[in-house]
C-alpha cells in the first residue's frame, strides 16, 4: 500500500450496514435466488416420502419406459418404476454427500492445515501430502477407490473426503497465515494476549469467511462427483436411486425414452446452480470489506 | 504564446452522488513547475490521467485537454499512442511499479526508445546510458545492466524518471514522485527534476500532498478539494496571502521546523531520580537471525535509551535506521539480542512470562496504518475493550463504561462503540487505535509513524488530540516517525538515528535548529521548507516562466 492512502477527511463517513453476518448475503439478490434453489431441493429430499405418489423400488407391471403421464409425471424406467418417486428419493443420497461428506471433508482439511502452521517440519509433510493427492483426478482416485473397498455411499463420501482436505487445508493454511502476520494480530500480542486468545478471537473468525465461501463451491463439486462416481457404475449400487445413477439410466434409454432424464438432470442442475450462486454471493460479501 | 497544456473546464464523473473532478482548468507553460495539490480524493491523480487517457473505462470525461494545440481528451487510442512518451510523460509515485522486475534497466529502456523510434540495438544502449547519465545515476555503463531489485528506492525513481525522459517529452506529469522516498533522496530526486527542467525546458505538472516540495520547487499552484479548484496563483502569492479558507488551513496544517533555536525550556524535574525512568535501553542491539535467502541483518546497534515519565522521546531517521525495531524491542514484539531492557527499572529478560505479561499492561502501541491496524470483523467497542478483556479488568459493565469513556477522551460519538472499522474514516480509525492504547492507562505509549498515513489536515487534528492527552494523563511516548517536523511539534527530545546507531540525542528545539552531527545536519537541510520565500540561490536562479 502507498503512503498516501485513500481516506477522507474526518467527517462521518458511515457507509453500508452494520450486517456483520455473512447470512446477510443470503437475504437478497443472488444469495436469496440461490437459498431458494437449494431450499427447494433439500425440502423435495426430505419430505419424499410424503411427496413421492410411488416407491422408490416399486416395480409396477406392464409400465416399463413410458413417457411422462398424468400417472407418472416424469415417466417409468426399464423395470416400470416411477422416475419422479426415484428422483425425490436419490435426492437423499445427494444430500448425505452434501451435508456430511462435504463439511466432513472441510473439517478434517481445516484441522490439518491449522495444525500444520504451528511445526514447519509439519507443514511441509503436510504440503507434500496435499501435493500428492492433488496430483491425481478425482476420477482416478473414484476408480482406484472402488477397486480396493468396492462401490457404494461410503466411497463416495470418502473419495469427496479425501478431494476437499487438500483444498481446504491449503486454503486454512493460507488464511491463518497471513491473518497471523497482520497489524492487529500483532497489537494483540502487544496487548499481552495469549496464542490461544489470539486464534480464538482473530485469526479463526478471519479465517471462516473464505472458508465458507469455498464450502459452497465445495458442495456443488460433491454432487457432480456423486453423479459423476454413479453414472460410471462406481457410487451407489442398484437398485438404490442417486440422481447420478438416474442419468446414467436416462442416457442408456435415451432412444426409447427421452424424457427420462430430464427429471433427475434438473434436479441437478438446480442444486449445483443454487450452491454456485450462494458461493458466489458470499464471495462477492467478502470482498465487500 | 500558447500554453504548453491547456485545460478547461475538465468533468470527471463515475456516475457517482459527485463527481471525481469539477470543472477544472489550468495551464502549464513550458519550463515552469504547476504544482496541483490537494489531500486525499481531491481529484489530482484523475485529473492526471485523463490527460494521458488513462482513465478507467467507468470514468466519463468531459471538457478539453490541449496539449500543444491536440485535443487529447476523446482522442482514439492511436492518437494518444503518439502523444504518450513523446510529447507527455508519466511518473508515478511507487518506482517499484513502473519497473519490470524480471528485466533489465537497459531493456527497459530500449523498449522504451524504440516504441516511438526506429533505433538499432547498440544505438539504443549508447542512449540508454547516455539518459541514465543525465539522471546521474552513478556508474552507468555497469547499472545499464542492473535488475530493478539491485537498487535502492532512489535510483529506481531516478530510472524511472529516464523512461520517462526517454522520449524527450515536452511535458512531464509526476504523482506524488517522491512521497515513498526518504526525506533526503526525495531532496536529490527533486533537484533532479529542476535541473532536467532548466536544461530541456520541460514543463512539469508537479503532483503531490506535501506543501513543503510545493514551497520549494513550484512556481506555480493549483489548490484542489473534492474535486473543485478553490485556488490558484504563483507560489509565493498562495503562500503569503491564501485567500480562500480552505488554502488557510491547509497551510496552518502543516508542521514546521524551527529556523532558529529555541530557547531550551529545562525540564523542571530537576531530580532526575531513577524512579521516574520508564523504559530505559542500554547498549541494545537486534539482529534479526538468517533466513533461506537472507543474511543476518543487525538492524539496531549498541542504543542507549532513556525515557522519563511524562516525557515524549522521537526515534527519527529514514528507512532502515532502525527506529521501528527499538519501538517493537520497547513493546516487547522483538527481543533484544544483546543488552538490556529495562521498563520501569525491571529487566525484561529476567523477569517470568506472568510478570511480563503484567508489565505489558504499561506500555501500549498505536500502530501506523489505520486500515490494518484493527481487526476488521471486530466492532470498535470490542476492539477498544480488547485490552481489559485480554487482562480480565473489571465486570463486563464497568468494561463498557470504560470503552464510552475512553471514545469520548478522543473525541468520537459514543455510538461509534457498534461501528465497525471500515465505516470509519482513517482519522477516526487512528484515534480509535489511540482510545484503544489508552484501555490499561499505560504508563508509556509506543507510537509508531501514527501520522503518516493521515492527509495534512486529519494528522494536525490527530497531533492536536494526542498532544492534548498526552500532557492530561501524563503517559510517556517514544514517538517513531520519519517526519521531522511532526516530531518536532509532539516531541521533548528527540533521538536521530542511522542504519542502526544513535546519531544524535537532545532536546527537540536544539537539535533541529543547531545539529552537531553532519548526518543531522544533512536530514534536517533536506526537509523541503513550507516557505517558498526560503529558496536555495541554486534553485531560485532558474527562470520561473509564469509569475
Amino acid at each position: 500500500m502507498s503512503v498516501v492512502t485513500e481516506v477522507t477527511t474526518d467527517k462521518d463517513t458511515a457507509t453500508g450496514s452494520d450486517r456483520t453476518s455473512s447470512w446477510a448475503a443470503l437475504r437478497s439478490g443472488r444469495g436469496l435466488v440461490g437459498a431458494v434453489l437449494v431450499g427447494l431441493v433439500v425440502l423435495a429430499g426430505l419430505l419424499a416420502p410424503i411427496l413421492a405418489p410411488f416407491a422408490p423400488d416399486q416395480q409396477i407391471p406392464g409400465a416399463a419406459l413410458q413417457a411422462p403421464s398424468g400417472d407418472h409425471l416424469l415417466g417409468t424406467d426399464s423395470v416400470g418404476r416411477d422416475v419422479l418417486s426415484r428422483t425425490l428419493y436419490g435426492i437423499r443420497i445427494d444430500l448425505l454427500v452434501i451435508f456430511l461428506a462435504v463439511p466432513a471433508g472441510a473439517a478434517i482439511g481445516s484441522i490439518l492445515g491449522l495444525v500444520a502452521t504451528r511445526y514447519h517440519w509439519l507443514d511441509t509433510a503436510m504440503q507434500r501430502s496435499f501435493d500428492l493427492i492433488l496430483a491425481f483426478p478425482t476420477i482416478i482416485l473414484a476408480i482406484a477407490l472402488t477397486m480396493v473397498i468396492g462401490p457404494g455411499v461410503w466411497t463416495i463420501a470418502t473419495v469427496i473426503i479425501l478431494a476437499e482436505v487438500p483444498v481446504f487445508g491449503r486454503l486454512t493454511r493460507t488464511a491463518v497465515l497471513t491473518v497471523r502476520q497482520s497489524p492487529y494480530v500483532e497489537a494483540a500480542r502487544a496487548i499481552g494476549a495469549d496464542e490461544g486468545w489470539i486464534l480464538r478471537r482473530h485469526v479463526l473468525p478471519n479465517c471462516l469467511e473464505p472458508l465458507t465461501v469455498q464450502l459452497a463451491l465445495a458442495m456443488s463439486v460433491g454432487v457432480f462427483i456423486e453423479g459423476a462416481m454413479s453414472f460410471l457404475g462406481l457410487g451407489v449400487v442398484p437398485p438404490t436411486p442417486s440422481l447420478g445413477s438416474l442419468i446414467k439410466e436416462g442416457t442408456q434409454n435415451a432412444y426409447h425414452s427421452p424424457f427420462f432424464v430430464v427429471g433427475p438432470l434438473t434436479v441437478v442442475l438446480v442444486l449445483v446452480l443454487g450452491l454456485l450462486l450462494i458461493s458466489q454471493a458470499l464471495a462477492a460479501r467478502s470482498r465487500q470489506r | 504564446m500558447t500554453a504548453l497544456l491547456t485545460i478547461r473546464g475538465l468533468n470527471i464523473d463515475f456516475g457517482g452522488t459527485r463527481p471525481a473532478v469539477d470543472d477544472i482548468s489550468l495551464d502549464v507553460d513550458r519550463g515552469e513547475v504547476v504544482a496541483l495539490v490537494g489531500e486525499s480524493g481531491s481529484g489530482k491523480s484523475m485529473t492526471a490521467r485523463a490527460v494521458l487517457g488513462l482513465l478507467p473505462d467507468s470514468a466519463t470525461a468531459t471538457g478539453s485537454i490541449l496539449l500543444d494545440g491536440t485535443e487529447l481528451l476523446g482522442a482514439s487510442e492511436r492518437e494518444l499512442d503518439a502523444v504518450r512518451g513523446t510529447k507527455v510523460s508519466l511518473i508515478f509515485q511507487e518506482p517499484q511499479s513502473a519497473l519490470n522486475p524480471v528485466r533489465r534497466i537497459g531493456w527497459q529502456i530500449r523498449e522504451a526508445l524504440r516504441a516511438h523510434t526506429r533505433i538499432s540495438k547498440s544505438e539504443a544502449r549508447a542512449r540508454a546510458i547516455e539518459l541514465l547519465e543525465q539522471v546521474e545515476i552513478p556508474d552507468p555503463q555497469r547499472r545499464v545492466d542492473y535488475y530493478p531489485h539491485q537498487l535502492s528506492g532512489g535510483q529506481k525513481q531516478r530510472v524511472a524518471i529516464a523512461l520517462a525522459l526517454a522520449g524527450e517529452p515536452d511535458l512531464l506529469i509526476a504523482d506524488e514522485p517522491t512521497t515513498a522516498l526518504d526525506v533526503t533522496v526525495q531532496a536529490e530526486i527533486l533537484t533532479l527534476l529542476d535541473r532536467i527542467r532548466a536544461r530541456t525546458g520541460m514543463g512539469i505538472l508537479l503532483i503531490t500532498h506535501n506543501m513543503g516540495v510545493v514551497a520549494q520547487h513550484a512556481d506555480r499552484v493549483v489548490v484542489l478539494r473534492a474535486g473543485e479548484i478553490v485556488e490558484t496563483g504563483s507560489t509565493h502569492t498562495v503562500f503569503d496571502a491564501p485567500t480562500h479558507p480552505y488554502t488557510r488551513d491547509l497551510l496552518a496544517a502543516v508542521p514546521r521546523l524551527p529556523d532558529h533555536p529555541e530557547p531550551v525550556v529545562v525540564p523542571d524535574t530537576a531530580a532526575k531520580a531513577d524512579t521516574d525512568v520508564v523504559l530505559r535501553f542500554e547498549d541494545v542491539s537486534v539482529t534479526y537471525p538468517a533466513t533461506r535467502g537472507n543474511p543476518a541483518f543487525r538492524a539496531v546497534e549498541s542504543v542507549d535509551l532513556t525515557v522519563r515519565r511524562g516525557e515524549v522521546l522521537g526515534l527519527v531517521g529514514e528507512s532502515g535506521s532502525g527506529k521501528t525495531t527499538l519501538g517493537r524491542v520497547a513493546a516487547g514484539l522483538v527481543a533484544a539480542t544483546e543488552g538490556t531492557v529495562l521498563i520501569e527499572g525491571r529487566d525484561l529478560s529476567a523477569i517470568d512470562a506472568r510478570e511480563l505479561r503484567a508489565l505489558r499492561r504499561d506500555v501500549a502501541v498505536v500502530q501506523q496504518d489505520p486500515a490494518t491496524s484493527l481487526d476488521p470483523r471486530l466492532t470498535i467497542g470490542a476492539s477498544i475493550r480488547e485490552p481489559l478483556d485480554v487482562h480480565k479488568i473489571g465486570s463486563p459493565a464497568e468494561r463498557r463504561t470504560r470503552v464510552a469513556e475512553l471514545l469520548e477522551a478522543v473525541r468520537l460519538p459514543a455510538a461509534f462503540a457498534d461501528r465497525l472499522p471500515h465505516q470509519l474514516s482513517g482519522g477516526q480509525r487512528q484515534r480509535v487505535a489511540l482510545a484503544r492504547a489508552l484501555a490499561l492507562r499505560p504508563r508509556l505509549i509506543i507510537a509508531d509513524e501514527p501520522t503518516s498515513a493521515l492527509d495534512v489536515s486529519v494528522q494536525a487534528e490527530v497531533l492536536e488530540l494526542f498532544a492534548q492527552i498526552q500532557s492530561e494523563l501524563g503517559f510517556a511516548c517514544v514517538f517513531i516517525s520519519h517526519d521531522l517536523a511532526v516530531v518536532h511539534q509532539v516531541a521533548d527530545r528527540v533521538m536521530v538515528l542511522r542504519a542502526g546507531r544513535v546519531v544524535e540525542t537532545g532536546p527537540v528545539g536544539e537539535v533541529f535548529t543547531a545539529p552537531r552531527d553532519p548526518y543531522t545536519r544533512a536530514l534536517v537541510e533536506a526537509v523541503p521548507d513550507p516557505d517558498p520565500s526560503r529558496r536555495p540561490l541554486e534553485v531560485a536562479g532558474l527562470e520561473p516562466a509564469g509569475v
